[in-house]
């Protein structure tokens, strides 16, 4: 009885319980997959977005297209299309090729093609264009656009703090 | 005599679960390599329809337009049927009159713009920003008219861009 009570102290460190570890990693895991989305498209041409200080979210991805446009990078440049424009330096990709205003409204068909009933509806056309692209490239989208009733545009750009 | 030993009756063997942690390290972190967190913010605006062959001419008071001019330097003139015309405007300058202009009626004042095609688009987006911001306290959706134009030629680009009166 005496002896038990006056034992000496285990010094070994206890060992920690593991088996949680895992669930805890799903967990991360389970909210980078729910809160990202893949990137789908390889950036063919370089850009820069504009900020802005009323910039909003966009509501619904599966129901947003991306118009790129910019300067086409190096590697891709031996594909640019062979058109004489005033306006030649920039590009405008649509999914992963280069290509020219006239191609827009096959491709906004497509891809409202794709979409679900209600998608369509709210579609919108994310206009990702770099920020020293003359008005007369951006002009010429948007008047595809309008021939193709794509009438939701978003300018894309990066988030600015407001001034107070 | 060893080796036909039987198990224990009943027990089920464990299995070794300490490598389910380094395979879900490595799927988090192929997810974290291969997407991207930015939710495409943007300036979300709308565009007019196409140009219909009867088109019907609204009738505005030449009042109720204000007339915001970008150039191939991408300076912002206004040019407004109050006395000021012609003068140079900042950004803010804009913001603060357009506010005060559509203030009065926001449902049938419009906001001209003329874009030189030779303009940044940069300008182009702080001046739509800016349109934005102007109408933003008076919750209405600007109206907002744009011609662009296109070599010496000018081109209706629209009669009403975002407006639904």
């Amino acid at each position: 009885m005496i002896r038990r009570h006056f034992r000496r102290p285990d010094h070994s460190v206890p060992e920690l319980n593991m088996a949680s570890l895992p669930d805890l990693i799903f967990t991360v895991l389970f909210f980078f997959m729910i809160v990202t989305h893949m990137r789908d498209v390889e950036k063919r041409v370089n850009y820069q977005v504009p900020a802005g200080t009323e910039v909003e979210k966009a509501q619904h991805k599966s129901a947003v297209i991306h118009i790129y446009i910019g300067k086409p990078t190096d590697a891709s440049s031996q594909a640019k299309p062979a058109t004489a424009s005033a306006s030649d330096e920039y590009c405008i990709q649509l999914n992963n090729e280069l290509a020219t205003v006239d191609d827009i409204a096959r491709f906004v068909e497509a891809e409202r093609k794709r979409m679900s009933a209600e998608d369509q509806e709210r579609m919108t056309v994310s206009i990702d264009a770099d920020r020293d692209v003359p008005m007369s490239v951006v002009n010429d989208v948007k008047q595809a656009l309008r021939k193709s009733y794509a009438l939701n545009v978003s300018y894309a750009a990066s988030e600015l703090r407001k001034k107070q | 005599m060893r080796l036909f030993r039987h198990r224990r009756r009943g027990e089920v063997p464990s299995l070794n679960t300490s490598s389910t942690a380094d395979i879900s390290f490595m799927l988090l972190i192929f997810f974290l390599v291969t997407s991207s967190m930015d939710a495409g913010k943007g300036l979300k605006r709308q565009l007019p329809p196409p140009p219909q062959d009867q088109e019907q001419v609204a009738d505005i008071l030449e009042s109720d337009i204000m007339t915001i001019e970008l150039d191939a330097d991408n300076r912002l003139t206004l040019k407004s049927t109050d006395g000021k015309s012609g003068e140079e405007v900042s950004l803010e300058q804009v913001q603060k009159q357009v506010r005060e202009f559509a203030a009065v009626n926001p449902k049938h004042r419009v906001v001209a713009l003329k874009i030189d095609p030779q303009a940044k688009y940069d300008a182009y987006f702080q001046l739509q920003n800016a349109l934005v911001a102007a109408y933003r306290p008076l919750k209405c959706p600007p109206r907002v008219s744009e011609l662009i134009e296109e070599s010496g030629e000018k081109e209706d680009m629209s009669k009403k861009k975002g407006g639904q009166p």
